[in-house]
């Protein structure tokens, strides 16, 4: 038995045990959806097969809000995939890390925001015989826990918020704590550590004032921005010493 | 739901998927093509410098708690420093995020 398929089951458990943070942001935000979906128009299994072919959180609720305001449907599609280009710089991010195997294309339907996070973090650390196990396992978790959550949102989201409205206020912390924990790694030099500030600042800013779907495209490019500038002034001033040493 | 509203479905699932396909094999050829033996080598610079940059906008907006106010976000300030400081400590995953909900949850819980 090769070493790729002994490993196999132990790295998807450990990619399941790694996604669990996610849960505590996933579930409740799937409840919700299940209750909006369901409020809206949608029958529960209706509710169930958007989020199972769809998996996308901010654009499926995008995608029923509009449907109920009656919108164009045209529109509604062309919101939907403008919420999600993000996606396009997530995959070729992890490529380099990816082993040849004819699964990884159909993976990347679990490639959301949090799946890519902690893959980015994750997938560099582990041995390459682990990686496409390591990222069934997660990717499995985080979507049948949002097909879970959506479902149990659509039958009982209205007493289920009413009985523990605590716990949907205190679970969903899991995720920044989880996206803090990823980042934390990457401040390590003064021009990282602008540019990653100053991109939570944004995203923040942004967030605050209404713009989600926007927030993460803009905060990263302007994130990026801060990156080169700081580049080029490091650059100018290296060049300003070397000449005045050349005089 | 109607045959138009199914195809919108459909059309916003495909769509959605091919964005997250389409740069995995567009990068794999480029690699493939490249073939030095290092991928971070051949990846292009603007595309390495977003994925950090975009984990930490996702981060920012993830910040939000979700009933905003003077005590969630105290809250939200706590239960940062409690991560960091596990984080800091134990550099694992689990641990830092359990020590962060658990330090939110109790603000919340004590001063709410």
């Amino acid at each position: 038995m090769s070493q790729a398929t002994q490993t196999l089951p132990r790295s998807w458990l450990t990619g399941t045990r790694e996604a669990i943070p996610l849960l505590g942001g996933y579930v409740p935000v799937a409840i919700s959806f299940g209750l909006i979906a369901t409020q809206a128009g949608f029958s529960a299994w209706e509710a169930v097969l958007i989020s199972t072919l769809l998996y996308a959180g901010a654009s499926q609720f995008l995608f029923v809000g509009m449907v109920a305001a009656g919108a164009p449907l045209w529109l509604v599609v062309a919101m939907t995939l403008l919420i999600n280009l993000r996606h396009v710089v997530y995959a070729p991010n992890l490529a380099p890390w990816l082993t040849p195997n004819r699964a990884w294309p159909w993976l990347m339907h679990g490639l959301t925001d949090q799946i890519f996070a902690l893959a980015h973090a994750r997938l560099p650390q582990l041995p390459a015989a682990q990686r496409l196990g390591w990222f069934g396992g997660a990717a499995l978790l985080a979507w049948t826990s949002w097909i879970g959550g959506t479902a149990l949102g659509a039958v009982a989201g209205g007493e289920l918020i009413a009985r523990w409205a605590l716990m949907g206020e205190i679970l969903p912390f899991a995720l920044p704590a989880l996206f803090l924990v990823l980042i934390a790694p990457r401040f390590t030099s003064r021009r990282w550590s602008l540019a990653l500030g100053l991109t939570i600042l944004i995203a923040l800013a942004l967030t605050i004032l209404g713009l989600t779907n926007l927030a993460i495209p803009i905060a990263a490019a302007c994130g990026a921005l801060c990156f080169q500038i700081v580049k080029c002034g490091n650059a100018k001033k290296a060049e300003h010493a070397q000449g005045g040493r050349d005089e | 739901m109607s045959s138009a509203l199914w195809i919108a479905v459909l059309a916003s699932s495909l769509g959605t998927l091919l964005m997250r396909l389409l740069p995995l094999l567009w990068m794999q050829r480029r690699l493939a093509r490249l073939d030095d033996g290092d991928g971070l080598e051949a990846m292009p610079q603007w595309l390495s410098l977003l994925g950090p940059l975009m984990i930490a906008a996702v981060f920012g907006v993830s910040l939000i708690p979700v009933n905003p106010g003077l005590l969630s976000w105290i809250a939200t300030a706590i239960g940062m420093f409690a991560t960091l400081a596990v984080w800091y400590r134990l550099r694992s995953l689990g641990w830092p995020v359990a020590a962060g909900v658990a330090a939110y949850g109790a603000v919340v819980m004590l001063l709410g």
